[in-house]
């Protein structure tokens, strides 16, 4: 080992150090993190997850009152300010959760659990830009599908997160029939063949495995029946359009004359113990917390883990974290977008309880923006109801707010990483060169600035730079730090550190 | 111009040259004669070609598509009597007129039967004949075996690298939005902290490098992300020392009402490709072509809600005042009974990389052995190829 285990535990596994946080000292330490990391309640969704659940339904009953209402109201201006309005409060909810999101992972002192929760969120990708309602369900998405399963079975884990609405809707679940269902031959229509595909390729075996085309199709018609409830927006199993007979994935048959959820919970769970996916997803874990080119002693490790447990998530962790190559070769990854911008404002978080940046960005949830200002009228769950200052203190609210969404999404988006928008099912990028390119330096550059500026008043730039990468920091590192020609641009070369932007 | 900017040209010109070399002098800014130039536009989430181009004239195609197939009395701009353009398309039927606008149709990668996505793409940025046959892009490989040395410039339009452009060979990755901070004394000891790490060093020079370069362009700084500023700004860097420039468009994986959902990336290509030609302006443009391809293009039956599933043969798009355009190229297969492939996608009739090929060996004379060779490893490409006679 390199380095000290803690400074490996809290930047390789971790966000970073945080000032007044004692980082892990040990494996079961860091292995502690995942339960009671899963035993608390994320900060978002606003409100908690039960409010959430009403603020959808709300929503729907908005949705379906102005289809109704378009049969009645032939003013198009006035259709137009009613959809406006509703479109603003699910995007005004949205960026509060997103602002939770980050915050949830700034103050956590569960890192190892927190950076985990971001890995399988991103392995089973969703985005909220799919349709309006999705901006209120991903987060849900993330609080209660993903991360209480995360340190146990896979096949669970996989169960949550493949029948949860924002999957089915995400990946076109909730619009395929059986060609030959009963439901499918009244409506003329039938399979959709994305989930099935995704599941294969992405979520368990990995492209490239030896399924076929017939396998996709088999696994696609496993799932019709599987659909939303979209009165409800929750699942449903609806046998009526669920293709009948059997059907063959990867040799193995399910269903028969009668159809019912079991077939596609046991497909589920063939698909998650089977050895092509215990080694995609080992392989993809130890990518993403050590090497590009991981050890493949660790990731046989891993899988081999995943074998003797049928797939218990934190063997496979215990695995990965018990493989010498794990604590080798500090720096070899690039942070990520998410990972630099929530490690900075760790870094950044001193003061009590919460610390500086804690306090700014709560303070600023009851911040909005200016458009959305008209729109808070009551009338759907969860809304936060905030009043409206007039002159000074608007303005200066205003302004703060903007700072916070200009540090937190705004910076994101530009550096290619926006919460729960990923490019694609198959989630961002993971490779170093992706992430330290000119375009993505000059963003990180900026953001420092501005970060500094924010919260970095009080900072030394030598103490800072001890606090932030301890004995990771490099002599030159250091020598420049302590050189620079004033205390802003001290603290910006240490983020703006190579050692601050690998892990 | 206010101070803030002038400061700012100060920095540029004294603190650039630190990092890297000076790229930009007003006497190379200026476009020179003989300087062809080609841009790839990479359509990521596999373009439905019939759907785009819309093969009206084969009997079979209405009764596969019963909501999405149009013919020329529901709005279908017809081409040539057989295939007719998608109506959100019609900003390009200028440019069909004046020939500078062809389809090719019914072409692919050799990716067969797997339909991932990322598979796809990275066979088509990657330019190989198999999966991970090649770790680097075939524009990138490319650039080495370019003759003539000035033209081996080339810029990425994007936050970051794209596989087709990645490699051992220098290449610029510029957002369109993308600024460099004014640090003007910091530059100094940002190039000091990066001295001992080449990948952050290399990182500093091409943010200095590609943002003097944007600046010259466009001095007030303002530039959108919207796909007609990606193309503004391809355009720009292509009218000073680039050559080469790549971006993307996306928003093809059309699994569900895509009648509605097509428009809008169409609307794009369509928007890109006059965004080129006017930024660009008649001299440049003459020397121009631009290829835009998808990774694999869609099943030829509509699917059940109203969308397409993964298919393999698709369409690429060649537009340029370089090319003898208003055609549609390609060897039809026809989408009848026994036509298809696996009985469900456009069967491929020729290989996407050889249209690529034939741009690279007329716009920048690149051999033969290096295109079948070093470039797309496997291909079959000789003289007498018929995308060279477009």
């Amino acid at each position: 080992m390199s380095l000290s285990f803690p400074t490996m535990a809290a930047i390789r596994f971790g966000y970073g150090f945080r000032p007044g946080e004692a980082a892990p000292q040990s494996k079961d330490e860091l292995i502690g993190q995942l339960s009671k990391g899963a035993a608390a309640t994320p900060d978002f969704p606003l409100g908690g997850p039960d409010m959430r659940h009403r603020a959808i339904l709300s929503l729907q009953a908005q949705l379906k009152q102005i289809r109704q209402d378009a049969t009645t109201v032939t003013d198009d201006a006035t259709r137009r300010e009613m959809r406006k309005a509703v479109q603003r409060q699910a995007q005004q909810q949205f960026q509060h959760d997103v602002n939770l999101r980050l915050m949830q992972a700034v103050l956590s002192p569960y890192g190892f659990y927190e950076r985990l929760s971001t890995f399988w969120t991103d392995h089973f990708s969703t985005s909220a830009n799919k349709s309006l309602p999705m901006r209120l369900i991903v987060p849900l998405y993330e609080a209660e599908a993903i991360r209480p399963f995360i340190s146990g079975r896979f096949g669970d884990l996989l169960r949550s997160a493949t029948a949860h609405p924002a999957m089915l809707i995400y990946l076109d679940q909730a619009d395929s029939l059986g060609p030959e269902s009963a439901g499918g031959i009244k409506r003329n229509k039938g399979l959709n063949e994305n989930l099935g595909r995704e599941l294969l390729e992405l979520h368990t075996l990995g492209a490239g495995s030896g399924y076929t085309q017939a396998d996709v199709t088999a696994a696609a018609m496993v799932l019709t029946g599987l659909t939303i409830d979209r009165k409800e927006m929750d699942i449903a199993f609806r046998p009526n359009i669920s293709e009948p007979g059997e059907h063959q994935v990867l040799g193995v048959s399910y269903g028969g004359r009668r159809r019912s959820r079991e077939d596609y919970l046991d497909m589920l769970d063939d698909l998650a113990v089977h050895p092509k996916t215990a080694a995609h997803i080992s392989r993809k874990l130890a990518v993403h917390f050590v090497s590009d080119q991981p050890n493949e002693g660790m990731v046989f490790d891993m899988a081999a883990a995943w074998k003797r447990t049928d797939g218990d998530l934190t063997a496979v962790y215990t695995a990965m974290l018990d493989h010498p190559a794990a604590w080798q070769n500090d720096g070899a990854k690039a942070r990520q977008p998410f990972d630099f911008v929530v490690a900075g404002l760790r870094a950044l978080n001193a003061g009590p309880v919460n610390g500086v940046v804690g306090s700014f960005l709560a303070a600023n949830q009851q911040g909005t923006e200016e458009g959305d200002m008209a729109a808070n009228t009551p009338g759907m769950a969860g809304a936060p109801v905030t009043t409206d200052p007039a002159g000074e203190a608007r303005d200066k609210r205003l302004k703060a707010f903007r700072t916070a969404r200009a540090l937190g999404q705004g910076a994101l988006r530009r550096m290619g990483q926006p919460t729960w928008l990923p490019p694609s099912p198959a989630g961002f990028e993971e490779g170093f060169s992706a992430w330290i390119t000119g375009s993505q330096l000059a963003e990180r550059l900026a953001w420092v600035r501005r970060a500094v500026t924010q919260f970095g008043r009080d900072e030394d730039p030598r103490e800072f730079l001890k606090s932030t990468l301890a004995d990771a920091a490099r002599d030159e590192t250091i020598r420049v730090v302590s050189q620079a020609p004033n205390k802003v641009s001290g603290l910006t070369l240490v983020l703006a550190s190579p050692e601050f932007n690998r892990r | 111009m206010n101070r803030i900017l002038l400061s700012r040209r100060g920095f540029l010109t004294s603190a650039c040259c630190l990092a890297a070399a000076p790229v930009f002098t007003p006497l190379t800014f200026a476009a020179m004669p003989g300087d062809n130039r080609f841009v790839t536009i990479v359509l990521r989430g596999a373009m439905d070609g019939l759907d785009l181009v819309q093969p009206y004239g084969d009997s079979g195609f209405a009764a596969l598509r019963p909501t999405l197939a149009l013919t020329p009395d529901k709005g279908l701009l017809d081409l040539d009597g057989h295939f007719g353009l998608n109506p959100a398309a019609a900003e390009l039927m200028p440019l069909w007129k004046s020939r500078e606008l062809a389809f090719v149709q019914a072409v692919s990668t050799p990716y067969r039967d797997q339909r991932s996505h990322f598979d796809g793409q990275d066979m088509l940025e990657s330019g190989g004949e198999h999966v991970a046959e090649e770790r680097t892009g075939w524009l990138n490989r490319a650039l080495a075996v370019i003759p003539r040395s000035d033209a081996r410039k080339a810029i990425d339009i994007n936050t970051s690298t794209e596989l087709i452009l990645s490699g051992p060979n220098n290449v610029d990755v510029w957002a369109s939005d993308s600024n460099l901070p004014p640090a003007r004394d910091e530059m100094q000891f940002l190039a000091r902290l990066y001295a001992g790490d080449p990948p952050f060093a290399e990182a500093l020079a091409e943010a200095t490098r590609a943002d003097t370069a944007s600046m010259m362009i466009e001095p007030d700084g303002q530039r959108g992300e919207k796909t007609a500023d990606v193309a503004a700004l391809a355009a720009n860097m292509l009218k000073g020392d680039y050559r080469i420039a790549s971006f993307s468009i996306t928003g093809w994986d059309t699994h569900i009402g895509q009648a509605g959902q097509f428009k809008r990336p169409v609307q794009d290509l369509a928007q890109a490709i006059n965004t080129l030609k006017t930024t660009l302006g008649p001299e440049i443009w003459a020397k121009t072509v631009v290829l835009a391809m998808t990774e694999f293009g869609r099943t030829v039956r509509q699917n059940g809600s109203g969308g397409t599933d993964h298919g393999t043969g698709g369409c690429a798009v060649l537009s340029g005042g370089a090319i003898n355009g208003g055609r549609v190229l390609g060897r039809w297969p026809g989408v009848s009974d026994g036509q298809l492939l696996d009985d469900r996608d456009l069967m491929p009739t020729a290989d996407v990389r050889e249209v690529a090929a034939a741009m690279l060996y007329r716009q920048f004379d690149v051999g033969m052995d290096d295109l079948t060779g070093k470039i797309f490893p496997g291909l079959g490409f000789d003289k007498g190829s018929q995308f060279l006679k477009v």
